[in-house]
């Protein structure tokens, strides 16, 4: 067995989203950052692994829209002095079968060809918790953008239980995982089914003059919601 | 698998002497089937096998084409290949769920054969927990929250889903190697580009 205990490491998220329910999650947790389009799920989840590589963790990224040179250039404006061998990112949007490749700053880069492709995905993330252990992150931040494409790919049933191992996985791995989703895209039933593979969701919606976001499931009650 | 019944193991090896040792350690514990080529192999499979033990190189059929027809009748077993050079990352990408080195021992046999049994009872597993978090998620949907608490079937999956929960976590310890993680990903199924 592989579950937490108490003496390994928390991650303080409150720099990137300012929650007391965020100041100490458990490594290995996964959390959904759920919302409708174009309200910053994405930036909030690379923010997320940014903060992490401030401080020494390893990213990892898969992404289903973005290309992986993208990923990488978007990353280095986020941290300047970012080391690049601990970073790697999975596109599932390669032209051209599987492949592997390491930008000139040493960034992991696994392609697949569709975000279908779970087996894939699965090598990939591998490839790339390798790359970063040989490159002294053993621990870090993974993040997956967004389950509404895998949806539009598969199904349901698919997608949670995706989850749910790769949840299982980044536990054993110590990782913090954040997973994107737009709840403007699914049906009620499908997002209460997804979210039951987390281990908490932090939720984003827009007013009419701000953004807020609550959290829920980390610690205690869901949180009032809160302009970010 | 359904737990009660006695896990099936087919053999595929050309060679009588290797194949007689495999039988000989599993006898005990397995119901083994055996089969000299890939041919035989594939007239031997059927839903009842959980393990394949497949030697890579054998005159006629090679072990990645059966795996290749195995893949193809989508069956739920699971594949080892059994080689005679130790392989790289790619064997699981070729979708092999294992690999075992010749010369096998006897306890190497045994360890693959059960860790692959765990594999398929982990996807049970999975495949019952989706279940019931989708019958939850459907009665969330359409009762209030204080229908909810006193509806004992409600209780009862809640309960359900929680030991479902400890199971999967304490199965192939979390998903902590490589391995498990990519064969498990391999039985919830790829999705070919439309």
């Amino acid at each position: 067995m592989s579950r937490s205990s108490d003496s390994e490491p928390v991650y303080d998220l409150t720099d990137v989203l300012d929650f007391d329910a965020l100041s100490s999650v458990r490594s290995g947790s996964s959390i959904l950052i759920s919302g409708p389009a174009m309200t910053g799920k994405e930036d909030l989840a690379m923010s997320i692994l940014a903060d992490g590589s401030r401080r020494g963790d390893g990213a990892i990224v898969v992404t289903t829209s973005d290309r992986a040179e993208s990923v990488v250039s978007d990353y280095r404006d986020r941290v300047p002095d970012l080391d690049e061998s601990r970073l790697g990112v999975v596109d599932c949007r390669g032209e051209s079968g599987r492949s592997s490749e390491f930008t000139p700053g040493g960034a992991f880069v696994y392609h697949l060809s569709s975000p279908g492709e779970i087996t894939g995905m699965g090598i990939g993330i591998t490839k790339c918790l390798e790359n970063l252990h040989n490159n002294g992150a053993d621990s870090g931040r993974f993040a997956l953008t967004s389950l509404s494409t895998i949806l539009t790919y598969t199904d349901k049933k698919t997608v949670f239980k995706l989850c749910h191992v790769l949840s299982s996985r980044f536990d054993s791995a110590g990782y913090l995982g954040v997973f994107t989703i737009d709840s403007a895209a699914h049906d009620d039933q499908t997002l209460q089914v997804i979210k039951q593979a987390f281990d908490g969701m932090i939720e984003i919606r827009e007013t009419e003059d701000a953004r807020e976001a609550r959290v829920l499931g980390l610690a205690g009650k869901p949180t009032q919601w809160q302009e970010f | 698998m359904t737990g009660s019944e006695t896990p099936v193991v087919l053999i595929v090896e050309d060679e009588p002497d290797v194949a007689e040792t495999y039988n000989l350690w599993l006898a005990d514990e397995y119901d083994v089937r055996m089969a000299e080529n890939g041919d035989e192999g594939l007239a031997k499979l059927d839903e009842d096998v959980d393990v394949v033990l497949l030697d890579r190189m054998m005159p006629g059929l090679s072990g990645d084409k059966v795996l290749e027809r195995i893949r193809e009748r989508e069956l739920d077993c699971r594949v080892a290949m059994v080689t005679a050079v130790e392989p790289d990352f790619d064997i699981l990408e070729m979708g092999f769920d294992a690999y075992l080195c010749k010369p096998v021992r006897s306890e190497q046999l045994h360890e693959t054969v059960s860790n692959l049994l765990e594999r398929s009872s982990y996807d049970g597993l999975l495949q019952e927990y989706y279940a019931l978090v989708e019958k939850r998620a459907t009665l969330e949907a359409t009762k209030s929250s204080a229908e909810l608490a006193d509806n004992e079937e409600y209780q009862q999956l809640e309960e359900r889903i929680d030991d479902l929960q400890d199971k999967l976590d304490e199965t192939l310890g979390g998903i902590d190697s490589d391995e498990d993680f990519i064969a498990t990903l391999r039985g919830i199924g790829d999705v070919e580009e439309q």
